[in-house]
């Protein structure tokens, strides 16, 4: 090992100080001689070896990331590290943001086009976990697992804070429009706006039938392929709801509405808890069938969870299938970014579309609870700052809620109640995204 | 002129799209909260009718039962498993090091007296 180490390393020397002493022969009239003269040691043989090691070395360096990379890849390595910093630093969102950082990064090592290796290459490995995306069959499998997870007993216990999860979907449809307006066709507006939504599943299963490239409008023109854009913004701007939401929170609402104390949810017995995934299931389904995958399987996972039959079907869907389904997504939606598709001005104007959308559908639902208020009496009387869960962002924007209500009152706990609009805005982005599909698909 | 047209009929669509998009949304959501509001207690009640007490579950928790059982009580019993549950055990030190023995030779692991000890 030593020995060939030496041998390696003499090799190489001497390949980088030829030029330096002037050796420069035509390599082209002996780069025929073979390899196997080594042993001979005359001068012709050792050079026309000197030059082969010195092409492969030099074909090598051209297939390195050294040689190919451009200054995209490496903006978008330091953006996939960034992510990685967010995740375990500030702990936004980790379980999102580490991989798709690492798929970030994986997907922007440059390599030399033609050798299955990148997401874009049809039969690379990779390419074939990017199905999953391009074909939408992750997030319903991820919804599963949501709906294993939600305990949807607090919106039974007060229905009508039902409502706050579709104020806040005014979000999805004004940044629709807004997309509309900077110029982007209707299905690429409608897979744009549910980044309003605030939940990355379905912005990508929306983006999936939408926004994929191969769809061809009524024009001619195929759509852009946007899913790799979508997605990386719905799931940035929802790792930093601990940043967007606070501020408007505070902008929208007084000191004494941030004060107000709700009453406990009451108890909600079993019984309603099996009925609700059924009858959820059959309303929102029958309003909004292009929705089934998403809502089908959330509610189907949520049965499981609640009929106290199936633990061990809603233990796995809500830990091992999950997990395995977050892996593969994250790391494929991040290394969908590829600098040279990800680096558009689309990409940008997205990206300032997201946020927009975020701010809007916050504000939706904080006056729409004002609003809500006017209506209601006594210990009646809702927090307005529940309104902001209504974005979807699961389970973060709850907990951004509670802490902002503990800032204001350091006894008033908000989280149980701002779970209820938070899961309505689940079932409301996704009942969105079905109209929007059923409009524009 | 034609692109223009274009583009303005999308915009008109989309306005259409925000406009019953977001009716659709509230519906649904208003149709979801009316039933969990007015529909189940029905639902529940009838049920109660059909199967006519058969389910006693929820009666089976009476409050009368546990009159004495303030909170005050249970406050004591969890904090009791609390302390049960954190301090059962005492805090070790994971690092396991081996240290050699300083006796060379020992008749323990002597081949020798193995040798000597066969089983008839």
């Amino acid at each position: 090992m030593k020995k060939l180490f030496i041998i390696f390393s003499v090799l190489s020397l001497l390949v980088f100080i030829r030029p330096a002493l002037g050796i420069n022969t035509n390599s082209n009239a002996q780069s025929t001689l073979p390899v196997s003269t080594v042993e001979q040691v005359e001068e012709n043989s050792s050079e026309s070896f000197v030059d082969e090691a010195f092409d492969g070395i030099k074909q090598f360096y051209s297939y390195t990331g050294f040689a190919n990379a451009e200054g995209g890849n490496l903006i978008m390595i330091f953006i996939g590290i960034i992510f990685i910093y967010l995740g375990i630093k500030f702990d936004y969102e980790p379980l999102l943001l580490i991989p798709i950082g690492t798929g970030v990064i994986l997907g922007n090592i440059p390599f030399v086009a033609g050798n299955q290796t990148g997401i874009y290459e049809t039969g690379s490995v990779l390419n074939y976990l990017y199905f999953g995306v391009v074909k939408g069959i992750y997030p319903p499998l991820i919804f599963l697992g949501i709906g294993a997870m939600t305990d949807f007993s607090s919106l039974i216990a007060n229905p009508k804070l039902m409502l706050l999860g579709a104020a806040a979907q005014i979000g999805v449809f004004a940044t629709f429009l807004g997309a509309l307006y900077l110029g982007f066709n209707l299905p690429e507006a409608g897979a744009i706006g549910i980044i309003g939504g605030a939940d990355g599943p379905t912005a990508i299963f929306l983006s999936s039938k939408l926004a994929n490239g191969i769809n061809i409008l009524p024009d001619g023109t195929t759509v852009k392929n946007l899913i790799g854009p979508i997605a990386i913004a719905a799931y940035s701007y929802m790792a930093l709801v601990p940043v967007i939401q606070p501020p408007i929170m505070k902008l929208l609402t007084s000191k004494k509405e941030r004060l107000i104390r709700m009453k406990p949810p009451r108890a909600v017995s079993q019984k309603e808890k099996m009925i609700f995934p059924i009858v959820a299931l059959l309303l929102t389904t029958f309003i909004s069938p292009s929705a089934l995958p998403l809502l089908g399987m959330l509610f189907f996972g949520n049965l499981l969870k609640e009929s106290g039959r199936t633990e061990r079907l809603a233990d796995t869907a809500r830990t091992k299938l999950i997990d395995i389904v977050t892996i593969l997504l994250g790391v494929t939606v991040g290394a969908s970014t590829q600098a040279d598709i990800f680096i558009t001005k689309d990409s940008m104007l997205i990206f300032g579309l997201g946020a927009i959308s975020f701010v809007i559908a916050t504000m939706g639902g904080l006056l729409f609870a004002k609003f809500m208020n006017l209506f209601l009496k006594g210990d009646e009387k809702i927090n307005p700052l529940i309104g902001a869960a209504g974005v979807s962002a699961v389970p973060d924007s709850a907990r951004v809620v509670h802490a902002e209500g503990l800032k204001a009152d350091k006894n008033n706990y908000l989280l149980m109640h701002a779970m209820a609009p938070n899961v309505a805005g689940v079932i409301g982005s996704a009942i969105a995204a079905g109209i929007i599909l059923s409009f524009l698909g | 002129m034609l692109y223009m047209k274009l583009y303005i009929d999308q915009i008109s669509e989309g306005y259409v799209i925000l406009i019953t998009g977001l009716l659709i949304v509230f519906g649904a959501l208003l149709l979801l909260t009316a039933f969990f509001k007015f529909g189940l207690p029905v639902l529940l009640y009838i049920y109660k009718i059909i199967t006519k007490g058969r389910d006693k579950k929820i009666k089976d928790i009476s409050p009368n039962v546990n009159e004495q059982f303030t909170g005050e009580i249970a406050a004591a019993i969890s904090t009791a498993i609390h302390l049960y549950l954190k301090e059962q055990h005492d805090e070790e030190n994971a690092v396991l090091t081996i240290k050699q023995a300083r006796k060379l030779y020992s008749p323990w692991s002597s081949k020798i007296y193995g040798t000597h000890n066969r089983l008839r």
